[in-house]
C-alpha cells in the first residue's frame, strides 16, 4: 500500500484518477490535509477544511456487475469503524453518505472508467474527523467526530482501519 | 530518449520520443512504431502510413470497425454526453457519464469511427445492454 500525502490539493479523486490513467497500482492512496476543490456526485462541492480525513484509493479492477456494491461496502465499513472506535451510532444514508445525529459526517464518491469491462476505479472518501468548525451554510447538515465526542481522533489510524477493511471485503467479493 | 537493448546476441538501438501531437514514436533500429495513449492510459499502436496519408488522424488510428453499436455496460442515468453525431471517435475516448448508485461511470469507447446516431439524451435512464451510440 503506497500512501501519497499532500498538504493541500485540489481533489484527491482528481489526482488518483490521473495516477490510475498513468498506470499506478491498485491500493495507491492519495491523502490530503485539505482539498481546495473537493467534490461529490455531479461535482457538488465537498467542504474539506483542515482536520478532516480526505483520501482516494485506486481500487483493484472489479467485475462490472460488482461495481454497484463498492460504495455501499465502503459506507458500511466507515460506519463500522466509527461505531467501534468512538461508540457512536452512525446511520448510513444509502448508498454513499454516513450520518451522525442526522448530520452528514462522511461522503463517498466512486468514479469508474468503463468500456466493456472496468478500466479502473477510484474511490474518494471525505470523513469529517477533526474538523472543528463547520461552514455556516452547512451547520445544520454536517458535523464531525471531534464535535460529537469532544476530542481529537487519530486520522492515520482511521485511514488504516478503513483500508484494511476494504481490502478484506473486496477480497471476499472477488473470491 | 535513446538506449540500446541486447536480446540474445543481437543489439538494438531504441529511440523513444513524443511529437507535438502527443504521439509516442518508438524507433527500433530503422523501423518506427507509433503509439497513442487512450483515456484509460493504454498505449494503442497506430498505423504510420495511414496517419501520413490523411489529415484526419483519429479515424486512421482504427484498424477495423469491429462493432457498430456501443452498448451500456451498466444501468443508470446519463449525466453528461461528451460527443455528438458526426464526431469521429477513437479507442479509449471519453463518450459519456452514467450515474449509477451515486457512482460516476465514465464510458470510454472500445472502438473507433464516426458517430452516426446518438440514441440517448441527458438525464435518460438506461439499462445494461441498451444501445447508446451507433457508429459508421
Amino acid at each position: 500500500m503506497e500512501i501519497l500525502s499532500y498538504g493541500k490539493i485540489n481533489s484527491t479523486n482528481l489526482k488518483a484518477k490521473e495516477l490510475a490513467k498513468k498506470g499506478s497500482k491498485p491500493w495507491t492512496i492519495v491523502l490530503a490535509k485539505e482539498q481546495s476543490s473537493g467534490y461529490g456526485k455531479s461535482k457538488k462541492i465537498w467542504s474539506s477544511p483542515a482536520g478532516g480525513l480526505y483520501f482516494s484509493v485506486i481500487l483493484p479492477k472489479s467485475n462490472i456487475e460488482d461495481l454497484q456494491t463498492l460504495t455501499i461496502l465502503a459506507a458500511f465499513i466507515i460506519a463500522k469503524v466509527i461505531k467501534e472506535n468512538f461508540k457512536l451510532e452512525p446511520l448510513i444514508k444509502l448508498p454513499n453518505d454516513v450520518l451522525l445525529e442526522g448530520k452528514k459526517i462522511c461522503g463517498i464518491l466512486t468514479e469508474n472508467v468503463v468500456g466493456k469491462d472496468v478500466k479502473f476505479s477510484v474511490m474518494g472518501i471525505g470523513l469529517n474527523t477533526n474538523v472543528e468548525k463547520i461552514a455556516p451554510e452547512l451547520k445544520n447538515i454536517a458535523t464531525s467526530i471531534k464535535m460529537e465526542i469532544g476530542k481529537k481522533v487519530d486520522n492515520e489510524k482511521i485511514l488504516k482501519q478503513i483500508i484494511g477493511e476494504l481490502k478484506h471485503q473486496l477480497k471476499t467479493i472477488s473470491d | 530518449m535513446k538506449t540500446k537493448i541486447k536480446i540474445s546476441k543481437k543489439s538494438y538501438d531504441i529511440d523513444i520520443s513524443e511529437d507535438k501531437d502527443g504521439l509516442i514514436k518508438v524507433k527500433i533500429d530503422d523501423e518506427e512504431f507509433i503509439f497513442s495513449e487512450n483515456e484509460a492510459g493504454e498505449l494503442i499502436q497506430c498505423d504510420r502510413e495511414k496517419i501520413e496519408a490523411g489529415k484526419e488522424r483519429i479515424v486512421n488510428f482504427c484498424p477495423v470497425l469491429i462493432e457498430k453499436e456501443i452498448k451500456s455496460p451498466i444501468a443508470g442515468v446519463i449525466s453528461e454526453i461528451f460527443v455528438k453525431e458526426g464526431d469521429r471517435i477513437n479507442i479509449g475516448q471519453k463518450l459519456l457519464t452514467i450515474i449509477a448508485m451515486k457512482m460516476e461511470n465514465e464510458l470510454v469507447s472500445e472502438n473507433c469511427g464516426r458517430i452516426k446516431k446518438i440514441r440517448i439524451k441527458k438525464d435518460q435512464f438506461i439499462n445494461a445492454g441498451d444501445i447508446l451510440i451507433i457508429l459508421e
